[in-house]
């Protein structure tokens, strides 16, 4: 029996030791962390205020659905729609611009698809909508994967469904890893590709297009609707990456002596 | 390529949660082990039965488990252990609990027969008896340890689950390999992964020495 009585202590010590919080959780997404600025941003803060951030990259979609269900106290993604719907129902409290970059089209060196010399998004959307041609998708709701289904939509092209097409569901990392391998064609946003350090046989082939800029905003939970969360230090948070330190550092944030994300002026 | 510094902490982290996870799990599988194994009841067979078929949980349905209960939504969530270290060690935790108690029931079972009747005669309590067992036989215990132990550092998807894979807090040895392979640094891969197969060495050595000298 004292065993049992040695165990429950451990036990309750863990959990009386977790009741202050000390740090804010950011939901976001695996293109900002793969590039590594996240590890950075929650570095420097923490230098420079004391204050722990925890940034758990999943994917936009899932970010969106963990803040909605208060599983975090700051929202950082790129699905501008989503971002707004997400202030419109009450679960952010004021969405703000705080970064952006681009997408690109990548593929095998040879560009079998031909998209290289198109002006038209649309046309390159409709030569990769092609059975001949591999193109992999990320499926999995995040903020490339949304723009991808609408460049599809925009084009007036279906979603193909034929084994050309191949989703993933995975990171964006992962989804290059794939398409190296299987010498296709894929969306990506430039931050990733850059820092990316296995990129093989693949090219950008289509870029610099007004349909690929990539937008992020930042949106702190609402206290209201979760009162756990911990808004004072995510507002300070949110202030230093628009108008701190944080703004300088992703401006200044470079791979392969690439600037991967602009800020605004 | 990440800087060692990182590396290093990873393997850190790994450590301690792993440890820890199966320092919890070894009392416990003691704990439980010993009691399923002298007594009769009711339940017995049904119970040793879970444990046995609990012994292959894939570590994501364990991770997705304690994600669950632990989320803000679910039944602990007020306790905040979300994206914490401790959400890792208990994810691990129901990974090797199950085996490591199946293995300790087998053991006793074989075992406690024997002993028990030698010991009683000495006057022994039950208590004594199960730290007789454990301080006589070492190796066996030792070896259940490093099972558990071996088990719990290199499973992916409970700790990466629960723990969020961040930087300097939760991400162990695996979410690192994991990460770091997905951004294209294969060779950070091929070096978590050696330290882990040199590791489970180093133990498996130490055991043996321990088996020699019982």
């Amino acid at each position: 029996m004292s065993f049992l009585k040695l165990i429950s202590t451990f036990f309750i010590f863990f959990s009386i030791s977790l009741q202050a919080r000390d740090y804010i959780i950011v939901q976001s997404t695996t293109s900002t962390a793969n590039t590594g600025l996240l590890d950075i941003l929650s570095e420097r803060f923490f230098i420079q205020t004391g204050i722990e951030v925890r940034a758990v990259a999943v994917g936009t979609g899932t970010a969106i659905a963990n803040a909605k269900k208060g599983d975090g106290d700051i929202l950082i993604v790129h699905s501008k729609l989503d971002e707004l719907n997400f202030i419109e129902e009450g679960f952010g409290v004021e969405r703000f611009d705080l970064m952006y970059n681009d997408f690109i089209i990548v593929g095998p060196k040879n560009d079998p698809a031909n998209i290289s010399n198109k002006k038209d998004i649309a046309d390159v959307m409709k030569q990769l909508a092609s059975s001949k041609y591999k193109f992999i998708s990320r499926d999995d709701n995040s903020g490339t994967h949304k723009k991808e289904l609408l460049l599809w939509k925009t084009a007036g092209l279906q979603v193909p469904k034929d084994n050309s097409y191949l989703k993933t569901g995975s990171s964006m990392a992962n989804a290059i890893n794939v398409a190296v391998e299987m010498q296709a064609y894929l969306l990506t946003d430039r931050g990733t590709w850059i820092s990316f350090k296995n990129k093989n046989n693949l090219k950008i082939l289509f870029e610099k297009n007004e349909s690929l800029f990539n937008p992020y905003g930042v949106i702190a939970i609402n206290p209201k609707k979760f009162p756990h969360v911990e808004y004072q230090k995510s507002k300070k948070f949110i202030n230093w990456l628009l108008k701190g330190e944080g703004k300088q550092l992703i401006s200044n944030y470079k791979v392969d002596n690439q600037q991967l994300f602009f800020t605004y002026n | 390529m990440p800087e060692t510094s990182k590396i290093i902490e990873a393997i850190i982290i790994s450590l301690h949660v792993s440890f820890i996870a199966t320092l919890f799990a070894f009392s416990l599988s003691i704990f439980f082990g010993y009691l399923i194994a002298t007594r009769q009841f009711f339940a017995k067979k049904y119970i040793v039965s879970i444990l046995g078929s609990l012994t292959s949980i894939p570590p994501v349905c364990a991770g997705l488990i304690v994600y669950l209960i632990i989320s803000r939504q679910g039944p602990l969530g007020w306790m905040q252990l979300l994206y914490t270290p401790t959400a890792m060690i208990i994810a691990q935790f129901i990974i090797i609990f199950p085996i490591m108690t199946t293995l300790i029931i087998n053991y006793i079972e074989q075992e406690y027969p024997q002993v028990k009747e030698e010991l009683i005669s000495y006057g022994a309590s039950q208590k004594d008896i199960v730290m007789l067992m454990i301080i006589n036989q070492k190796s066996i215990y030792l070896t259940i340890v490093l099972i558990g132990f071996g088990r719990a550092i290199s499973e992916y998807g409970a700790a990466a689950i629960v723990g969020g894979s961040i930087d300097h807090i939760t991400r162990n040895m695996t979410a690192m390999i994991a990460l770091e392979t997905a951004k294209g640094n294969i060779l950070v891969g091929v070096t978590l992964g050696a330290t882990l197969i040199i590791l489970s060495l180093l133990m498996s050595f130490g055991i043996n020495y321990f088996r020699k000298n019982d």
